[in-house]
């Protein structure tokens, strides 16, 4: 095609997909203005550079290294792996249509969605990824800052907006904070990358704030104010830790500036000689909460007030994108659902765990898992992505969130309507009825995709999704994160769930550690090991051994947590290693 | 001759950034004095005097923080060294340098910085920038500008994007 014309048919597209987007009423997401598209399409032009000197070998590879690594792509086992952000997890279908098309026509038909809100496509090659940033601009999305030692996507609560107990819609804060960090001039190279995620209530944390560089807790003071409470130094990897909380409530017109001084800490003094040793939560343990406090408010100083600070205006403007759908004036389970509820034992299954209350009557909040026995966790094939793109336009306001856990959510469902769309994501293998029980594992790609893994991690989660295939068992088993991460980067979690499981490499033999009590909510912690690793033929039978303690030793009202945290690690150490008879 | 930028130009070299200190002590006696850029710690030192040098430079592994007390204003040039390019402290010292200490003075990169970080350079406040010689400079002039609009404030224009929409 022509040039022009072209330039003018992708004009043309994008005003009509807006058009579109308005008059289905789902444009209740952040739109981007003229400022945000010449962004992401200069970025587009400046990747587009820096890739041809690097092919024409006028850019060194440890240049082009970290200029890559910013723009989300990593050198991998088989092809280069590109991170797209979905920035605090927000989803048209427009864009979930693109991103189907995109992982058809420069990956393998299929995508994986990450713990913090990105998509991973393993398969494109370094010359198609300046043409697919560009496709993305097109709809608003980009791979900026998905990795590397910079200020990554901003992420916070997949349920933002549509449930009752929310102090505020975190989602206009996240946009303000990705704004702020997107190509921030000054923090391009810290220590070590840097991860802020956001929580807006009170009784829960499905973002896992606790375990990031920066954890931010919407707060309402006595007068009403709006402000966060700020939490430094949380993290996995090698060292998981808790975060602990730098500051009580910061009000929301000064939290730029505040997170300003934070970073400007860190970038200045932050270790830069081991990478180890190098995120925020070393420097906070060294120093302790007290000092890095003290020298965050003594820079604090010079910032507040000044420029960064967030005029009413801007927080009136961006709220304006999140406003609420065109709701009907519905009542809460109409008898369509209460029959369909007493009829169906597979409809009432799904029901119970994979959809969750709204603050509207009427609705109600759908997950629609990515969890299906014997495909990796995460992952959806293009195809799955245009049926879910479809599913939200008929069913949710055209709109989607991915979660932390790796599924999808339609926020926005008539509850009416959630026996068609039951019986519509059946079809399309998202209705495995297990959110939140055992088998509903984060897990990363392991070693059969990642470079910098030490062993397998798909084949163990379906191998463990075997033993628990019974529905009943499970459960009766109940709420069970398992997490398993292929290296102790640990982008599987497993610090965090109440059973993890990290591979680990014994004289080039893949082997699997397993801890337990691990905990992601308001009531973080990190697990404890449980004693020597495992092979992979043993894994799926010691995790039931130790699920049969809890079974054994649980009160009626205990979760897996719970039992654990009342009787300690003992039992299920000595179930673990029992020699069989 | 080495060439820089400076200013938005290609210009020859016309300081002498001088890194070892018994040879910044050396200089302070004689004219050359003039176009040194010596070490902050020597420039610090009450033990030599040096007035009439260009100016000193800092390296990453330093800080601003000695700075707080002193007159700048008759320094005309502060260099900041990358020790590795990917080592982003300098980022930090040339907008403390610009912001808190208001110094309005040349800010020269030095060292293993490389021609894909001249946007951000400049948006911190650093103008003029000496390259490892074996950069392409006619090159890395035409990566000063990869955006025309940003987010952030920054020494061009203070105001936030949403001071500006």
């Amino acid at each position: 095609m022509h040039k022009y014309s072209f330039f003018v048919y992708s004009k043309f597209a994008k005003v009509a997909a807006n058009i579109i987007c308005l008059l289905s009423g789902c444009s209740k997401m952040y739109q981007y203005d003229a400022i945000d598209q010449q962004i992401v399409e200069e970025r587009v032009n400046q990747f587009r550079d820096q890739t041809q000197r690097f092919l024409n070998n006028e850019l060194a590879e440890a240049e082009f290294l970290p200029l890559r690594l910013q723009n989300g792509l990593y050198v991998q086992r088989h092809a280069p792996m590109l991170r797209i952000a979905i920035p605090y997890g927000m989803l048209s279908s427009t864009q979930l249509r693109k991103l189907a098309d995109i992982s058809r026509r420069y990956d393998r038909g299929y995508g994986h969605f990450s713990t913090r809100q990105n998509l991973q496509l393993n398969w494109p090659t370094l010359e198609s990824v300046p043409d697919i940033l560009a496709e993305l601009a097109e709809v608003q999305m980009h791979a900026v800052q998905t990795s590397g030692n910079c200020i990554r996507n901003t992420t916070t609560d997949q349920y933002a907006g549509v449930i009752d107990d929310e102090i505020v819609d975190p989602r206009p804060y996240c946009e303000m904070i990705r704004q702020w960090s997107t190509f921030h001039p000054e923090f391009a190279f810290l220590p070590r990358k840097f991860k802020i995620a956001v929580n807006a209530t009170e009784t829960a944390d499905r973002a896992a704030t606790q375990v990031h560089d920066i954890g931010l807790h919407i707060k309402k003071n006595d007068a009403g104010e709006i402000g966060f409470k700020v939490i430094v130094g949380g993290g996995l990897g090698r060292t998981p830790m808790i975060g602990t909380t730098i500051c009580e409530f910061m009000p929301r017109k000064d939290i730029l500036s505040y997170l300003e001084a934070i970073l400007r800490v860190y970038n200045q003094q932050g270790n830069r000689l081991n990478k180890y040793k190098a995120r925020i939560k070393i420097l906070t343990k060294a120093l302790g909460i007290d000092e890095i406090r003290s020298r965050v408010e003594a820079e604090w100083e010079f910032l507040k007030g000044r420029e960064n600070t967030v005029p009413e205006m801007e927080f009136e403007r961006l709220q304006s994108f999140f406003t609420e759908p065109a709701y009907q004036n519905l009542n809460n389970e109409p008898s369509s659902l209460t029959e369909k509820l007493a009829q169906s034992a597979g409809f009432a299954r799904w029901y119970q765990r994979n959809t969750f209350s709204h603050k509207k009557d009427g609705y109600r909040i759908v997950t629609l898992t990515l969890k299906k026995s014997g495909v990796a966790p995460g992952d959806a094939t293009s195809d799955q992505m245009d049926i879910a793109a479809d599913l939200a336009d008929k069913y949710s306001f055209g709109e989607l969130r991915v979660s932390h856990e790796q599924n999808l959510v339609l926020a926005d469902v008539q509850q009416d309507q959630l026996v068609a769309l039951w019986e519509a994501a059946k079809d399309a293998g998202f209705a495995t009825p297990t959110l939140g029980l055992l088998t509903d594992m984060i897990c990363c790609p392991g070693g059969d995709f990642c470079a910098l893994a030490n062993a397998k991690s798909i084949p163990i989660a379906q191998q463990i999704q075997e033993r628990f295939s019974d529905l009943d068992y499970l459960y009766d088993i109940g709420e069970l994160d398992l997490n398993i991460s292929g290296c102790m980067n640990a982008c599987g979690h497993h610090h965090i769930g109440n059973l993890g499981i990290l591979g680990v490499d014994k004289k080039g033999e893949e082997f699997y550690q397993v801890s337990i009590g691990g905990a992601s909510g308001h009531d973080a912690s990190i697990g404890r090991i449980i004693g020597p690793s495992f092979s992979e033929e043993e894994i799926g039978s010691i995790i039931e051994k130790i699920v049969a303690v809890y079974i054994d030793k649980r009160t009626e009202e205990e979760r897996f947590i719970d039992t654990y945290r009342r009787i300690g690690i003992a039992p299920y150490k000595e179930a673990a290693y029992a020699k069989d008879n | 001759m080495q060439k820089i930028i400076k200013d938005g130009a290609i210009i020859d070299c016309d300081l002498n950034w001088i890194q070892d200190q018994e040879q910044a002590i050396a200089l302070l006696s004689s004219d050359a004095k003039a176009s040194a850029i010596i070490p902050l710690t020597l420039w610090l030192d009450d033990e030599h005097d040096t007035s009439g040098v260009a100016g000193f430079w800092i390296d990453s592994t330093q800080s601003t923080e000695p700075l707080a007390d002193k007159d700048l204003s008759n320094v005309a040039v502060i260099g900041l060294n990358f020790l590795a390019f990917a080592d982003g402290r300098s980022f930090s010292y040339a907008r403390l340098l610009r912001e808190r200490l208001n110094y309005q003075g040349e800010i020269r990169a030095l060292g293993n910085f490389i021609p894909d970080q001249l946007g951000y350079l400049l948006r911190v406040g650093f103008n003029s920038f000496q390259f490892n010689e074996s950069v392409d400079i006619e090159k890395a002039l035409l990566l000063h500008k990869p955006f025309s609009v940003a987010y952030q404030g920054d020494v061009a224009d203070p105001r936030p994007v949403f001071a500006r929409r």
